[in-house]
């Protein structure tokens, strides 16, 4: 399509941001345009003589500019693929495909217009009324609703974008950077704290920007200062979304350093909130056309983007900002056909046009036909930040607008400018800096004064002129229908706001707030400051769920011999926050190798600690519930540690490797825990102990060697040791060199009730060892095994596994460890409990039991339920497996003592239906119960 | 042939023992293995005879023979030095004990080490990290063990290991997760411009 002819741009202003020499093409609902480099998006389209934006949330109304600044209802658009983005703030780049959304089929022809039609069926309590019954008919219901819902769309294809945080510490932190907010953040600078200074727009200067050649200029003074101050950091395109406990203030960065956005979290000494005021819509018919403006966007559009907002304008002025919008209108030649000055009791009576406004219909009846209207009747402060520290605005009636309180605010949050009270620059600014100074003494411990005034100037109370019109643009929600609801008995603020929704919608009260509760206030005769304002909550400005996720920060942890597994094709399996191999394409054949070969498997993940000192034998008789006094050196014991309460919490062998030197080997998933559960005995309980505990997990790789040709295997790479049965029995462990290693650790246990060895080498040699014994086994049919196949060998050898086959209620015996409990130790975690378990609950308390399936080729699923023949639960299925060396199913499972005995034949009640008969077996093993094969 | 947990990409040599990248960065940011460094765990009394030998305090670190003892906790130490020099910084520990219960444990192998240097390292850190960098709070040879990209991780303002007028952080963490806070701080760096580099086993500066 052809380029539409840039029609609306006025000759150079003084202060404008655009470079007229920088042309950017970009697309608006599928038409090609040209803006310029610093436009935004909204003063592109405008200067390109497109006025309308949007569609209105409820009646589908036709909306262009009315704040022209980050928080205008009408100028919320879709840009690729980025939803709600707020045209009237961001920035117009090349390339951008910008959509009008919330239209169905377009933003020219909107079916939901006819909504305008039975506009007086929709009014407040509609939805909540209509749509309630019946509840059959939702999903119904919810699929037109969604049609009308307000939002653009995205895709599920997204991938999450470039959103990242960072902490800063700082003394003090000004929200805004106006006048005030500059000045206070020189002053505080001045007093030598660190300051950052957050500003919304993309450049600082608030209200200055646009007031005329004299603002500039001392803008520009402003701006040279706070560039000098190397303590001033500054934040622009950014915004204070909140202030929480302790001054914890949250930013949010734009478009900053690669990322979309961006969270900095502060810790600030002193909040300085500086937000200047937001200009206060009027409330009338025809309020909400196209060509219906406040002072302030004008003003920014005429000098910041030197964009002409109308050809013939009316302009309602009740303030000084009115007739400075006046004055540049006139400047810039656009015909001004009438003033209203609301300070002589003057105002308008409607606005009137079809799409957009065609005609103002003064009080007296006058109709003035023109393309502009202009509002100046006040102010609302936005108090958001102080309210979140304690404040509760009270009504100045001189002022006519919300003001801070100040009474109930800590001493680490002061406020400036225009929201505490008003004046020109040089008042804006003297203010500034005494807060700024306060700021500075007072972050840095200094006593400080007091908290420097700002009066307020008197301003007419205009609310809503004698028709009735929007109070909230985001949501539809006009004056009749406040009146409505107050009549309906929902005369608070609070229940006008929850019943009409008016301050709901995205610009959140800065707009509506005051007049909603003018109008609340009219229909039902109680003075404003009675009625008072609903509570601003965090967050200020709307945050991206992309912003508040971040970076995805999620741990990874891996082998030394990661790389080769990942290079061996294996299936990589999540175990907490550890990556291990799963298999590496047949785990039946892994587990197979082992018991015919030799198979390896990488076991880093155990948990290892080193303890050392001469109290260790006291630390491991208190933690494990078996014997520990005599483990002689060189010799390795199983160990099963129970909390307080008997249940089972870890276990695993422990060796001793010297007279004051032990080596603790805990569950892959417990070694956190175990270690904390050691430090927190020694630290508490036994700080007079000489034990130190250093976790070692990651300082060993540990590979488990296992098979009936393990032992030679191991003969070929240990260097210097005798691994003959009567040298190195079962039990035993040795510490030496391996493939050419030192201070390596070799166990004689196992886990698949094969004859094997664990070795822990020290991990940086971890590969090296791990391809030498594969090299050296070779000829003796070695196979890398994962996580799987040990899962299957242990399973037929009917080793249990800690918070698989045990849960949080299983006391030792109910796992089938009461044999190593040793009641008549001294003391020990859990002995009470077990005591009193042995004696008295042992009868009736779940055991662990091996099943086999009746039918070979069945393997119920884990967590299947054992059930009588009525249905009752009598247990479930804690582990199962095909054993490729049995060729039929094996499982463990904790059953009821009733159906516990060895040649029982239980109902296993699987997930999907049906059921299965088992038999218990006489031994958890299926595989070599006596253990001729491991102690070989 | 000993190997790092952190791969750096570039090209390989084997120095002391150990396969490493033998790239070098000269950017403005670099962040560095230095994982083969010697690294040594003390634990003794917080305050006793040990201690003083060792002459620094929980959150404290001082250089001395070519060793950065680094006060990692309160009563725990972890001494850095030149790559194999373990045995030899144990043997000299254990002569200074006096007779008093402590631990002496070789965690080269069980411990990740990398350094952060430039002008803006303590910006890259404060993305990644919530504690006050500021020269106030952690100054040059300050040591603290806290969360840096929820990894548990000991951290050591240690400028003379960087260039002049930088500041440089060691860091270090459990060997497995080495190569997840080495990404997460080129990550954090990228907008500075980090570039990685391989350890530096050559020089006579401890965990350069």
């Amino acid at each position: 399509m052809a380029t539409t002819p840039v029609s609306r741009r006025l000759p150079a202003q003084a202060g404008e941001l655009i470079d007229r020499s920088r042309p950017l093409a970009f697309r608006w609902d599928g038409r090609r345009y040209v803006g310029l480099e610093g436009d935004t998006i909204v003063s592109a389209l405008l200067a390109n003589g497109v006025d309308v934006f949007s569609r209105s949330f409820k009646y589908s109304r036709p909306r262009g500019v009315l704040t022209g600044s980050f928080v205008d209802p009408g100028c919320t658009v879709q840009v690729g693929d980025e939803p709600n983005v707020r045209g009237a703030h961001r920035r117009l780049e090349a390339g951008m495909d910008v959509r009008p959304q919330n239209v169905w089929p377009s933003l020219r022809f909107d079916v939901k217009s006819a909504n305008r039609l039975v506009g007086r069926f929709l009014t407040a309590g509609f939805y909540y009324k209509t749509f309630i019954k019946p509840q059959r008919l939702w999903p119904a219901y919810q699929q037109v609703l969604s049609r009308f819902a307000s939002g653009g769309v995205t895709s599920e294809q997204n991938v999450h974008g470039y959103y990242d945080k960072r902490y800063v510490h700082v003394d003090v932190v000004v929200a805004g950077a106006g006048p005030a907010g500059m000045s206070a953040a020189l002053a505080a600078a001045d007093t030598g704290a660190s300051v950052l200074l957050v500003e919304e727009e993309y450049e600082l200067g608030g209200h200055l920007r646009y007031s005329g050649e004299q603002s500039l200029s001392t803008l520009s003074d402003l701006r040279a200062q706070v560039a000098a101050r190397p303590s001033i950091e500054v934040m622009t395109d950014a915004v204070v979304t909140g202030r929480y406990d302790d001054n914890w203030v949250a930013v949010l960065q734009r478009h900053i350093g690669g990322a979309v956005e961006r969270l900095v979290k502060v810790r600030a000494g002193v909040l300085v909130a500086a937000p200047g005021l937001i200009e206060r819509p009027y409330v009338f018919d025809g309020n909400d056309l196209p060509g219906v403006m406040l002072s302030t966007a004008v003003r920014r559009l005429i000098n910041l983007y030197a964009v002409e907002p109308g050809e013939r304008a009316v302009v309602l002025t009740a303030n000084g900002d009115g007739d400075a919008a006046v004055a540049d209108l006139t400047r810039v030649g656009v015909d001004v056909v009438g003033v209203v000055d609301g300070r002589a009791g003057e105002t308008i009576r409607r606005a009137t046009g079809r799409g957009r406004l065609q005609a103002v219909e003064l009080e007296d009846g006058t109709v003035l036909p023109a393309d502009l209207l202009v509002t100046a009747t006040g102010w609302t402060a936005p108090t958001s930040l102080l309210n979140m520290a304690g404040d509760r605005p009270v009504w100045n009636v001189t002022a006519a607008r919300f003001v801070p309180s100040g009474t109930d605010l800590p001493s680490t949050v002061l406020a400036t400018g225009g929201v505490v009270g008003d004046g020109g620059p040089e008042d804006l600014m003297a203010h500034g800096r005494a807060v700024g100074t306060l700021a500075g003494e007072r972050a840095q411990g200094r006593a400080g004064g007091t908290v420097p005034t700002l009066p307020c100037a008197p301003h007419p109370a205009m609310f809503r002129a004698s028709t009735h019109g929007f109070v909230d643009f985001s949501e539809d929600v006009s004056s009749k229908e406040v009146v409505a609801a107050a009549k309906e008995g929902y005369d608070s603020s609070e229940l006008v706001k929850r019943f009409t929704t008016a301050t709901m919608g995205p610009s959140q009260g800065k707009l509506e707030t005051i007049n909603t509760i003018a109008v609340l206030s009219e229909a039902t005769g109680r003075a404003i400051e009675d009625l008072g304002t609903t509570v601003w909550r965090p967050p200020y400005a709307p945050i991206s769920l992309g912003a508040l996720a971040g970076r995805v920060f999620e741990p990874t942890r891996v082998s030394p011999m990661q790389g080769w597994h990942e290079q061996h094709g294996a299936v990589p399996l999540l175990a907490g926050q550890w990556i291990r191999p799963d298999h590496y394409g047949d785990a039946a054949r892994e587990a197979r190798n082992v018991r015919e070969n030799v198979g390896i498997i990488d076991v880093t993940p155990l948990g290892k600690l080193e303890l050392n000192g001469p109290d260790v034998p006291q630390l491991l008789n208190l933690v494990y519930v078996n014997k520990w006094s005599k483990l002689a050196v060189g010799s390795v014991r199983y160990g099963v540690m129970c909390a307080e309460d008997g249940v089972v919490m870890d276990d695993g062998v422990t060796g001793r490797l010297a007279d004051d030197r032990y080596l603790m080997s805990t569950t892959s998933s417990g070694a956190a825990t175990v270690w904390e559960w050691l430090e927190n005995w020694l630290q508490t309980a036994h700080p007079d102990w000489q034990v130190h505990v250093t976790p070692v997990t990651t300082a060993y790789a540990s590979i488990n060697v296992a098979g009936p040709k393990s032992r030679e295997l191991m003969q070929r790479v240990v260097e210097g040791r005798d691994l003959s049965t009567e040298a190195f029995g079962y039990m035993q462990v040795r510490e030496g060199r391996i493939a050419g290693v030192a201070d390596c650790v070799l166990w004689r246990i196992g886990f698949t009730g094969e004859l094997s060895y664990e070795l822990h080498v020290p991990a940086s040699y971890g590969l090296h060892v791990w391809e030498e014994l594969l090299e050296a086994g070779d000829d003796l049919g070695i196979r890398a095994f994962g996580v799987e196949a040990q899962r299957i060998l242990r399973l037929e050898k009917g080793h249990l596994i800690v918070a698989q086959d045990t849960d949080g209620l299983t006391r030792a015996h109910s796992a089938g460890l009461g044999g190593i409990v040793k009641l008549d130790k001294d003391d020990f975690a859990g002995k009470p409990e077990l005591a009193w378990h042995e004696r008295f609950a042992l009868a009736t308390a779940p055991r662990l039991v091996a099943l086999q399936p009746v039918d070979p080729t069945a393997v119920p699923p884990e967590a299947s339920q054992i059930v009588t023949p009525e249905g009752d639960i009598l247990g479930r299925i804690t582990s199962s497996r095909m054993s490729p060396a049995l060729g039929h199913g094996v499982c463990l499972a904790q059953v009821d003592p009733a159906v516990s005995a060895a040649g029982t034949v239980v109902t296993i009640r699987l997930p999907g239906g049906g059921d299965i008969a088992a038999t218990v077996q006489e031994d958890l093993a299926f595989v070599d119960p006596e253990g001729v094969r491991l102690r070989a | 042939m000993a190997r790092s947990p952190i791969t750096v990409s570039g090209p390989r040599s084997v120095v002391h023992g150990w396969e490493v990248s033998t790239r070098r960065s000269a950017a403005a940011l670099r962040l560095s293995d230095a994982s083969p460094l010697a690294k040594v765990s003390v634990r003794a009394d917080a305050d006793g005879a040990l201690a003083d030998a060792l002459g620094v305090r929980f959150r404290g670190s001082r250089r001395e023979d070519g060793v950065l003892v680094i006060g990692s906790g309160p009563g725990e130490w972890l001494l850095v030095g030149r790559v194999g020099m373990a045995p030899e910084i144990a043997e000299k520990v254990r002569g200074q004990g006096e007779g008093e219960f402590a631990t002496i444990v070789d965690l080269t192998h069980g411990r990740a080490l990398m350094r952060l240097s430039g002008r803006d390292a303590a910006r890259t850190l404060a993305k990644v990290c919530a504690v006050d960098l500021s020269d106030d709070l952690t100054p040059d040879g300050a040591a603290f063990r806290t969360s840096v990209a929820k990894v548990a991780t000991d951290v050591v303002r240690d400028d003379a290991g960087g260039g002049a007028g930088e500041s440089s952080y060691l860091l270090h963490c459990e060997r497995s997760s080495g190569q997840y806070l080495f990404d997460c701080l080129l990550d954090a760096g990228m907008e500075f411009g980090v570039e990685p580099a391989g350890p530096h086993l050559n020089q006579d500066e401890p965990a350069r």
